[in-house]
């Protein structure tokens, strides 16, 4: 556990995993976040990783904020913010222009 | 003295298979050539009186949890006896000699998919345990009767890592190839091998064109289509971060038909194996470089209706490379 924080230190998200240097880890969460933003960005959300405390800082276009810790909970907070969650086989992902 | 695994956690390998496919012939032979090395044995059994922990007299530890079958019914016993070894270990010093490795063995009623689930679900469990594999015994002489009627048998055929085939002393070879082309639409991933009393059999490579008979749909299964596998290769454009997003966002809206996914993605940190159990993702492993990676790059998809041009096309469009993407209203 982590005194400052609180956050216990369990194995990292799936996601995080296939990084072994803090440097890659670093790269990959300020990469993730950009992916993460542009996703969002066409249902009024953003994401940002600062790279400095844990968790993704979600906000709406309105301003509300939340830390998740990690992309399963991004999902999770986005369909309680939207009302249905962001799916991947929406038509809007399987046209191509 | 057996050393800790690096990350100091236990292993756990989950042995599932149908009632009297051979789970508890096949780990009595193991444990008696030693190929888990010292490891405690967790036994459930849906009955109330319980006598495969007789039989498996040679591991090192046994737990028996009789009356409830640990993927429903007996979910807490189970959470509750994996605690208790964790306490254990955890108050043993350092140099003492450690618990390694767990074999759970279910009982025939049991989907290793909802075990995976519970355990990889608790606070406590997920810090000093991984499931290491998924091993599900089918019985060579009655599997392909039980696939044809039993929606059970199907899913833990699913949420195999590795199938045994048992009893293949006791069919002959066409019916064989039948079984195991079935398996093989039902699992694609999951190697197979064969066991008679426990001790291993060579089993000959399965023909590529070998025809699986068609499975009737079950009531069970509902009304949304039938589950089966699809592949998807990964190409350059979409790396392993970006891959993982896309991912954890199919099975967060979509995955309760998404029964297995598995393959092989390169990563900054070598070669990435993932494999799910619906919702649940196992911890990713890093796999030492091979000759052969072919394989790299294509995922296997075990779905209910997940079409292979959607998926691709989606997941370029998600998490590719800028893509004209407009807005959405």
């Amino acid at each position: 556990m982590c005194n400052a924080c609180g956050n216990p230190a369990v194995p990292g998200h799936w996601t995080e995993a296939g990084a072994d240097t803090p440097g890659d880890r670093l790269r990959a969460r300020f990469h993730r976040a950009g992916l993460l933003d542009k996703v969002l960005r066409p249902y009024g959300l953003t994401a940002h990783d600062g790279g400095v405390v844990p968790g993704i800082q979600l906000s709406t276009l309105s301003g509300n904020q939340s830390i998740v810790p990690d992309l399963s909970a991004v999902w999770a907070e986005a369909e309680r913010l939207l009302g249905r969650p962001i799916d991947p086989l929406d038509p809007v992902f399987l046209h191509d222009d | 003295m057996t050393t800790d695994f690096a990350d100091g956690r236990m292993r756990l390998t989950v042995l599932g298979g149908y009632l009297g496919s051979g789970k508890t012939t096949w780990l009595r032979h193991q444990l008696h050539v030693g190929s888990f090395g010292p490891v405690h044995v967790i036994v459930n059994e849906a009955a109330e009186t319980g006598v495969d922990d007789v039989l498996l007299a040679a591991a090192s530890g046994l737990t028996l949890l009789a009356g409830g079958c640990s993927c429903c019914t007996g979910r807490q016993d189970l959470i509750d006896a994996l605690r208790g070894l964790c306490d254990q270990r955890s108050r043993k010093a350092s140099d003492e000699q450690r618990l390694q490795r767990i074999v759970l063995e279910t009982s025939g009623l049991a989907d290793p998919g909802a075990i995976v689930a519970a355990i990889q679900g608790d606070p406590v469990l997920v810090n000093h345990i991984v499931i290491e594999q998924t091993i599900v015994v089918v019985d060579a002489l009655h599997g392909l009767a039980q696939l044809q009627t039993e929606p059970l048998g199907r899913r833990q055929i699913g949420a195999a890592d590795q199938v045994i085939l048992s009893k293949v002393d006791a069919v002959d070879p066409a019916s064989l190839t039948l079984l195991r082309a079935t398996l093989r639409a039902l699992n694609p991933s999951a190697p197979q091998s064969a066991a008679v009393l426990g001790a291993a059999q060579p089993l000959p490579d399965l023909a590529p064109d070998a025809q699986a008979p068609a499975l009737p749909p079950l009531s069970d299964d509902d009304t949304r289509g039938t589950i089966f596998p699809t592949r998807l290769k990964i190409d350059d454009s979409i790396d392993w971060s970006a891959f993982a997003l896309w991912l954890s966002a199919l099975l967060h809206a979509r995955g309760n038909d998404l029964v297995r996914v598995k393959g092989v993605l390169p990563t900054p940190a070598g070669r990435l194996l993932l494999q799910t159990v619906r919702k649940v993702v196992q911890s990713p492993e890093i796999l030492p470089a091979q000759e052969n990676q072919s394989e790299d790059g294509t995922i296997v998809f075990i779905g209910r209706g997940f079409r292979q041009e959607d998926l691709q096309t989606s997941l370029r469009r998600f998490a590719g490379r800028p893509t004209g993407l407009g807005q959405k209203t």
